[in-house]
């Protein structure tokens, strides 16, 4: 759904939020961006499953995002203002092009509300990709995301098996299985 | 003697209780599984209306009612007869041998006729709908005299004096009502049946009815009477579970039967020959890694990772006639389809296998059903993708 050049700015920002390190893949490698662009693409980027019709109020934040626009116009919508912002700010760079402390103390100044961006509530934006990038890097793999497992190996989790039977009698024993996927897991297609 | 014989045989379930040819009709069509293809889904049995699903197109099954204009009500005896023992309507117009009047050209008179006194008490259903849609020239019926003149031999039950009077019930029942060859007998050249008695496993509707000969990994070498006994009474016996068109035949049919017949079905089937010992001798696998670790994420949470199952839930797969069948269409069918036992009451469990085609492709399939039919001591022949991609 997202253009080559929205891609290019979210995978630099899923990459900050889950940066690559010793223990593993960060956000890009782990297919973060490619997992927002297909439920952005779904009915949950569509807002299928709200009530979208007026009035529009602000409401407590109990209440939740009281908007007409959808995730997928929002997603946009911020990805647009922060392109925006940084060639006003840094002389004409992309967010992609800027380094990673720079990058970092942008996102961290969006978090925390202290950085607006023209014409959307910069805040609200930065949840939305922080809530889907979570969900990108721990979704089964079937979605896009969590590639070779990622999220689940740094964790432990043992993804979709059936049951455990096998193992509920063996204390103490290391669980040496590997995670499963709804698809399968890569042992499934090469013998590994 | 035999004439004699024959008729002991033919009674031999029957003696001990007083019943009116109706009763022994209702029972005897139980024998004969009518129900199951004269039955539209959802509709009122026997009043016809399914299509069953032949290699030659569908045909739908008529309406066995008492009905005059649409049903058997203005048929006589001598139409009902000549239409089960030769295939042909009181119009003169041939049928087709979708209805197995192949094998019950070796009913006796008495049984076909309790039938027809069975069929005159149901209620008369109005249901027209019957008739073949066969593709050219299939759709001509008067060349079924073509097709009966080569492949079809009435014959009467001939009854072995050298066997047992149970032994000789057995066969009568699987020759004759039951007609067993029209799933288990390979079908030869125009859906030809083959001679009755030999069952050494057909395809019918994507999958192997198996082999019910004495063959120790695919046939029933391994069973014993109780095993046979149990399946067709319960449709599970720790060895197999029925499932599939098997698991309609138990339901309707083998489950209402009475113990007497079925044992004498089993007897009939094993043909006194002992237990054998299939030979251990299993050999390696392409690709059995990969196999094995299919079967190790997908399918031993059920099935166990020993290929054991569990005892009247998950079909056991070590060992298993229906897992070391000569043609692999039950298993890919259940793989990719999935499958639901038969439940009967002895058995209401009706345990059912979920799809997995939508979870595994055909290569993996492939693989998965090539390791389980050589795991274990199981020995067969490796399943291709190529034959997983037929079956979706």
């Amino acid at each position: 759904m997202l253009t080559l050049a929205e891609a290019a700015t979210l995978e630099a920002i899923v990459d900050r939020l889950i940066p690559p390190d010793e223990l593993g893949p960060g956000g890009r490698e782990a297919g973060c961006a490619l997992f927002i662009d297909r439920q952005l693409a779904g009915p949950f980027g569509r807002s299928e499953s709200l009530y979208l019709l007026p009035p529009f109020l602000d409401g407590t934040p109990e209440q939740g995002l009281q908007s007409p626009l959808t995730p997928a116009v929002r997603m946009r919508a911020g990805l647009a203002a922060l392109e925006a912002h940084c060639r006003a700010a840094f002389v004409g760079r992309a967010f992609a092009a800027l380094p990673p402390a720079g990058q970092d103390r942008l996102l961290s100044e969006i978090e925390d509300g202290t950085r607006s961006l023209a014409g959307v509530n910069a805040r609200a934006w930065f949840d939305l990709v922080l809530q889907m990038t979570m969900e990108g890097f721990f979704a089964d793999p079937i979605h896009g995301g969590n590639r070779q497992m990622a999220g689940w190996r740094l964790i432990g989790f043992p993804g979709a098996r059936y049951d455990y039977r096998d193992w509920v009698e063996r204390h103490g024993a290391a669980y040496t299985l590997p995670p499963v996927g709804i698809g399968g897991r890569p042992g499934w297609h090469d013998a590994g | 003697m035999l004439g004699l014989l024959a008729a002991l045989v033919a009674a031999a379930s029957d003696e001990t209780r007083a019943e009116t040819p109706a009763e022994r009709g209702r029972y005897l069509a139980t024998v004969g599984d009518c129900v199951a293809c004269h039955t539209a889904p959802g509709g009122t049995p026997f009043a016809g209306g399914r299509a069953i699903e032949t290699p030659f197109g569908p045909i739908i099954a008529p309406n066995l009612t008492p009905d005059r204009a649409s049903g058997l009500g203005a048929w006589s005896d001598a139409d009902f007869l000549r239409a089960l023992r030769r295939g042909l309507r009181p119009d003169g117009a041939r049928l087709y041998p979708a209805c197995p009047y192949v094998y019950f050209s070796a009913v006796r008179d008495e049984d076909l006729l309790a039938i027809r006194a069975f069929l005159a008490t149901l209620t008369p259903v109005a249901n027209p709908a019957r008739g073949a849609g066969f593709g050219f020239p299939f759709n001509l019926r008067p060349l079924m005299v073509f097709w009966d003149a080569l492949y079809f031999r009435p014959a009467p039950f001939v009854a072995d004096p050298g066997r047992s009077m149970a032994w000789n019930r057995g066969a009568y029942l699987v020759e004759g009502l039951g007609h067993c060859g029209a799933c288990h007998g390979a079908k030869g050249a125009l859906g030809a049946d083959p001679e009755p008695g030999v069952l050494g496993g057909g395809r019918v509707r994507g999958w192997f009815a198996p082999d019910l000969g004495g063959d120790p990994r695919a046939g029933l070498g391994g069973w014993s009477l109780d095993d046979i006994e149990r399946y067709l009474a319960t449709g599970s016996n720790g060895r197999a579970l029925a499932a599939g068109p098997m698991a309609e035949v138990v339901e309707n049919s083998t489950a209402r039967l009475t113990m007497a017949d079925l044992r004498a079905i089993a007897l009939y089937l094993k043909q006194d020959a002992p237990l054998s010992q299939p030979a251990a001798a299993p050999s390696p696998v392409p690709n059995g890694r990969i196999g094995a670790a299919i079967y190790a994420d997908a399918c031993a949470a059920c099935h166990r990772a020993n290929g054991e199952g569990v005892p009247g839930l998950f079909p056991r797969l070590a060992g298993s006639s229906a897992v070391q069948s000569a043609r692999p269409d039950t298993l890919i069918t259940v793989v990719l389809h999935g499958g639901r036992a038969a439940a009967t009451g002895a058995a209401p469990t009706g345990p059912a296998m979920p799809a997995l085609g939508w979870r595994l492709d055909d290569a993996s399939v492939a693989a998965v059903l090539t390791y389980i039919r050589s795991a274990w001591g199981n020995e067969a022949a490796p399943v291709s993708s190529e034959a997983v991609r037929r079956g979706r």
